[in-house]
């Protein structure tokens, strides 16, 4: 199997510059793209989650660049993002960017595959584009000793089809060459005329003579994925699993993820001692140990859980579980107005509500997807976890109960989790009620791909680029805040008293709005500087603390808070303001792009500000008389 | 019968589609496969009233009652 098959009688061309990757969902494209492009387009084993057109070069042959469309059962569509899809895909046919196209299909699952390549095959005939079928997966066929006749296939389609794995990289070296002999259909395949337009089950009845005639034989990949979903579906396993392994996702990120933060911050002491020492005392050595390594650095050691997490969520869309858990949510978040597919954004906003929104595309119902958007911003993001394990640290004693069974911090942590969930339901629960149109909703059809054991390269890049891009998208915007901040809080006395810097007086100013919580000024500027990115706050506090105690490092702010005599109240009010209000510009600025306009956004950020500073404001006062 | 009256294990082939089925979900309905004439299988029906398994040759596919109720069989 590992030439391709083509049809005989076909001569050589050219090479091919512009190629298109097209094929249903679920059918290893982007893994493929990835690949061939060495790109790190995020790939996942869910039905539907590339959602725009990536390019990359390819990386066996320069000369071309891939287009990785998104995947589509069909040239048909319903769903709007679909319809987005072929659009651009008939628009690259028809402007001549393409000059070939390959379609992706599953070989495990052929006739779906075909139904869609069959439709494919005419739309290249009417384009005149080369066209080449890659049957991918092949890998999983070897493995189950099961036979895919690509000559056959390939026969009687008059279309090469070239037997390829994404995930082990069998038959890729074989693309260019493949691409570069294939030539346009000429001949609709089975009936004269038009088969996109011809009646469904005619195209549904040639896909499965051919897939009986050439595919795989036997019903053994099925059946196991129907062994495995028994359990992880049955009434009681399968609930149980899910909170298992939601449970441990949670514990994940933070056992796993502790020994590297300890490392980081080792890494960020030892340094910053380092430097220090040979520095002579002055301007330039507060403004290392106060700006540079109080503030950038406090946020540097929430990497590695950023990158744990990312990697541990990209496992389970990987595997295959994520589509039996939104069939496991779908009723209790019909419930709140959501659906079933309204979980894996969610999920994904665990990690960051960037990914989260995009993910939100896979929602075919725009008015679910609409509620999705409400729900995104409230999940617990990763940038709120620096925030609220640096209050934990300094509120809640380090001490455990049940013999050692619960650490009261563990809980707290898990319960502001929690606290965050339960906002984003209660939001999507009113506003759905509020709103007849919006209880209406796309019928619930979701693929359940193949169980797979997660490509841990890719995964493992994956969570890297999204550690990277934390560090760098938001590590500029913390750096300049924090410089900024280090020289409103340093001047004109040079440090000497923070109270009678410009920033001290600028922080009276805004004292009186955040009073009502029991919080200083240094806390209100804190705030105000996080609605860039959550993550500010850790750094700006960091930075002012630095330059009141001339303390060089992180490990002492939460130590430092708990010294300022904050009360608990203000603490817990705080961890409330965080859970709730919308402090990150990304998240509005992708909100905008992905609804075409400002008014989603904005109405979020006005409603969730109010809806976080009352709740916060309730919640001290509520501590304050019960402690 | 509709497609969400099958128990698990249990087979039928499909029907018709109900009349107030829009037509573009109807299309795409019988492009995954639930297309009058074609068996389908329950191969999972989970308790509590979650979105049923059903198998469609070597796929399958996840319906809640609000379109499996919509998908006649016999």
């Amino acid at each position: 199997m590992s030439t391709p098959s083509t049809p005989p009688s076909q001569p050589a061309s050219l090479p091919r510059s512009n190629v298109a990757l097209i094929g249903s969902p679920n059918s290893g494209k982007s893994l493929l793209f990835n690949r061939l492009t060495g790109l790190n387009q995020k790939v996942a084993n869910f039905p539907g989650i590339t959602v725009d057109i990536s390019a990359g070069k390819s990386l066996i042959d320069n000369s071309t660049e891939y287009l990785d469309f998104p995947g589509v059962y069909s040239l048909h569509t319903i769903s709007g993002e679909e319809k987005l899809a072929v659009e651009a895909f008939y628009k690259a046919m028809d402007a001549d960017h393409l000059d070939a196209v390959i379609c992706v299909v599953d070989a495990t699952r052929l006739e779906k595959g075909l139904i869609f390549a069959l439709q494919v095959v005419e739309a290249c005939r009417r384009y005149n584009k080369p066209l080449l079928i890659a049957a991918n997966m092949t890998d999983v066929l070897e493995q189950h000793k099961m036979q895919l006749d690509t000559q056959g296939l390939a026969d009687a389609l008059k279309v090469p089809v070239l037997p390829i794995s994404g995930k082990t990289g069998f038959g890729l070296e074989n693309i260019p060459s493949a691409i570069a002999s294939a030539k346009a259909p000429t001949e609709a395949y089975g009936i004269a005329g038009d088969i996109i337009a011809s009646d469904d089950s005619l195209i549904h009845r040639q896909a499965q003579q051919l897939a009986n005639k050439y595919g795989p034989k036997g019903d053994l990949l099925i059946n196991a994925q129907t062994k495995l979903d028994s359990f992880f579906l049955h009434s009681w396993f399968g609930g149980l699993s899910f909170f298992v392994i939601m449970y441990l996702l949670f514990q994940s990120i933070f056992t796993w993820a502790a020994p590297v933060m300890d490392g980081v911050e080792t890494i960020i002491q030892v340094t910053a001692d380092f430097v220090l020492a040979r520095v002579p005392e002055g301007m330039a050595s507060d403004f290392i140990a106060d700006a540079l390594f109080g503030g950038i650095g406090a946020f540097l050691v929430f990497v590695p859980q950023i990158f744990v997490l990312t990697l541990v969520v990209g496992m389970l869309e990987d595997s295959g579980y994520l589509a039996r858990a939104a069939v496991i949510c779908h009723k209790p978040l019909r419930v709140f107005g959501l659906t079933g597919k309204s979980f894996i954004p969610m999920l994904s906003s665990v990690a960051c509500a960037i990914p989260g929104i995009y993910a939100a595309r896979t929602v075919d119902s725009p008015r679910k997807r609409w509620l999705t958007y409400l729900a995104i911003p409230l999940m617990p993001c990763s940038a709120r976890l620096p925030v609220y394990t640096l209050l934990i640290a300094a509120f809640i004693p380090a001490q455990k109960a049940l013999g050692g069974l619960i650490g009261w911090q563990g809980l707290a942590m898990f319960g502001i989790y929690v606290f965050g969930i339960v906002c984003a339901l209660l939001v999507t629960a009113v506003v759905s009620r509020s709103n007849a149109e919006l209880r209406s909703d796309l019928p619930f059809v979701l693929e359940m791909p193949p169980y797979r054991l997660p490509s841990w390269r890719p995964l493992l890049r994956n969570a890297w680029n999204r550690s990277k891009h934390f560090v760098t998208k938001a590590g500029k915007i913390i750096f300049i805040v924090t410089v900024v901040i280090w020289f409103l809080g340093y001047f004109p006395n040079q440090g000497a008293s923070l109270g009678d810097s410009w920033l001290g007086t600028m922080g009276q100013w805004i004292e009186p709005v955040f009073a009502p919580f029991g919080l200083d000024w240094k806390y209100g500027v804190a705030i105000l500087t996080s609605f860039l990115a959550r993550e500010v706050f850790v750094g700006t506090l960091g930075t002012l603390f630095g330059i009141e105690g001339a303390e060089e490092n992180f490990v002492s702010l939460s130590q430092q808070i708990q010294d300022s005599g904050l009360p608990i109240g203000s603490g817990v009010a705080l961890l409330v303001f965080f859970a709730i209000a919308l402090q990150c510009v990304s998240t509005l600025a992708v909100l905008a792009k992905e609804t075409g306009s400002w008014r989603l956004p904005t109405q979020l950020f006005i409603s969730y500000s109010i809806f976080a500073y009352v709740a916060a404001f309730l919640t001290f006062h509520l501590v304050e008389f019960l402690v | 019968m509709t497609l969400w009256d099958l128990t698990q294990g249990t087979s039928a082939t499909v029907s018709a589609f109900a009349a107030s089925i829009e037509a573009g979900y109807r299309t795409r309905l019988s492009e995954l496969g639930f297309h009058p004439g074609e068996s389908i299988s329950c191969v999972m029906a989970p308790s509590l009233g979650a979105p049923k398994l059903y198998r469609v040759n070597n796929t399958v596919y996840s319906l809640d009652d609000s379109i499996a109720s919509m998908i006649e069989v016999a």
